[in-house]
């Protein structure tokens, strides 16, 4: 099968993606979401799809390093680019230090939403965050419909106060 | 699936660009893809095909000198609100895209991109009306330049004609002393603004001696509040009577409001007038740090 360059208008375009250091080398239909390759043609379901129109951020996965809305970009625009999504977060060791905050702090019930904030807190470094308030506005990209936020942002704060500064309240709201 | 089927292509250039939408006329151009996807995921915008501009180097440039910043089509959001060199000449820009969807979208979304789908709830478009920015146009018929206030030309309607990208946007840097401050009021953080305002006041001390004010999210397009800019040069506080008198002003300014499921037209113009004073009195009161 010949490689499709997009070079030319075409519906079936090949894409190769890298995604938790496995990598995928697809013809897909141009139309396919990035959402939709991972679920569907990588088989991993963890990444939640809810709104499909980028405003509750479940769908979120880090896209060279950045996070972004998996519902709002199509498969072909990160061929080529390295997806990191919320299988990638525990080891055999276990839970990463976020997943065991959520898990000690209660901040999750259904857990439709939680790989979403799960991975925009695995995209950025707490050290370019001043207070409570950045911290707000960077979780503002994630809709709960459970636990009302505070157990999140409580699981959070531990995680971040004692990467920067143990016992320090930096991020307490 | 949800976007109807469409032809994808990645041109190798600005000119090749240019040709596939002049050859189909119902293209659209892809940059970050932050409004279109979710347009075509609803099936709104059903392109027989797109044109990915993201990856041309030459749409990738910033460029930063003492008069004016040029942001390339293929920049994001979140790369301009990031940038020292812009920040130091054009606080205003960052002050702006804060506002702009979500961290997550602006990653990915680009600065031209919100000129192009000219939202009239967007910031960018706001912004570009209020300091005068200029889009260079590059087309079947080569290159032009369209002041800001022409391009927007109504509700997701600019000047763009068929074969026609953006390429770049130029926002000239505002005079020494100048702060801008963005206003919104929206339903949750991060939503579509309801009634938004941008606000650029130039002073000198504390005296204001130039205003410039945009209601945006409140009409068809971003509306430039003149009769507010006329009163406030030689202001330097806000007492009650002059918050009144520049309430109405604003409400004034606004002629025809628009009414939707979010809130009437008249909820819309008594909200801007109270935004401008609220805004206006907080900027005087607001020890002047802030340069541009």
């Amino acid at each position: 099968m010949e490689r499709q360059d997009h070079d030319s208008p075409s519906a079936q375009v090949d894409i190769e993606v890298t995604i938790n250091g496995e990598r995928f080398r697809n013809r897909v239909p141009a139309r396919l979401l990035l959402s939709d390759f991972i679920r569907d043609v990588a088989g991993l379901t963890g990444t939640h799809v809810g709104c499909e129109h980028g405003v509750c951020g479940a769908c979120t996965v880090i896209v060279d390093g950045d996070a972004a809305r998996s519902c709002s970009l199509l498969a072909v625009q990160v061929d080529g680019c390295t997806i990191r999504t919320v299988e990638d977060l525990a080891t055999d060791g276990g839970l990463c230090p976020m997943q065991q905050a959520f898990h000690e702090n209660l901040a999750l019930q259904c857990g439709f939403c939680t790989p979403g904030f799960l991975m925009t807190l695995e995209s950025v470094d707490p050290q370019d965050f001043a207070d409570a308030d950045d911290l707000f506005a960077l979780l503002s990209g994630h809709l709960c419909r459970c636990t009302g936020y505070q157990n999140i942002i409580k699981a959070v704060a531990s995680v971040w106060n004692e990467a920067i500064e143990p016992h320090g309240g930096r991020f307490q709201s | 699936m949800k976007p109807a089927s469409f032809d994808y292509y990645r041109p190798s250039s600005v000119s090749g660009a240019v040709q596939a939408l002049a050859d189909s006329p119902f293209a659209k151009v892809l940059a970050g893809g932050q409004s279109l996807i979710p347009a075509m995921n609803f099936r709104l915008a059903t392109p027989p095909m797109l044109v990915d501009i993201a990856r041309l180097e030459d749409l990738h440039g910033v460029e930063v000198d003492e008069h004016e910043v040029t942001i390339g089509a293929g920049v994001t959001q979140r790369h301009v609100e990031m940038s020292t060199r812009v920040a130091e000449v054009m606080p205003a820009l960052a002050e702006a895209l804060r506002w702009v969807g979500h961290i997550q979208t602006r990653n990915r979304g680009t600065v031209c991109g919100s000129l192009a789908h000219a939202d009239p709830s967007g910031e960018l478009p706001a912004l570009a009306i209020n300091t005068d920015a200029d889009l260079t146009v590059e087309g079947p018929n080569g290159i032009r330049e369209v002041p800001a206030p022409d391009f927007i030309r109504g509700p997701f309607w600019t000047d763009l004609r068929p074969g026609e990208l953006i390429t770049s946007i130029r926002f000239p840097v505002a005079p020494r002393g100048t702060t801008t401050r963005v206003a919104e009021i929206a339903h949750r953080s991060g939503d579509f603004a309801t009634v938004g305002l941008v606000a650029s006041l130039t002073r000198d001390g504390r005296t204001i001696r130039r205003a410039r004010l945009c209601g945006f999210a409140v009409a068809g397009t971003p509306i430039r509040l003149r009769s507010v800019e006329g009163l406030l040069p030689g202001v330097e506080q806000l007492d009650e009577t002059a918050g009144r008198t520049l309430a109405d002003a604003a409400a004034a300014d606004l002629e025809d409001p628009v009414g939707d499921i979010h809130a009437t037209g008249q909820y819309r113009r008594e909200a801007l007038a109270a935004l401008v004073v609220r805004t206006v009195r907080s900027m005087l009161e607001d020890p002047q740090r802030e340069a541009s």
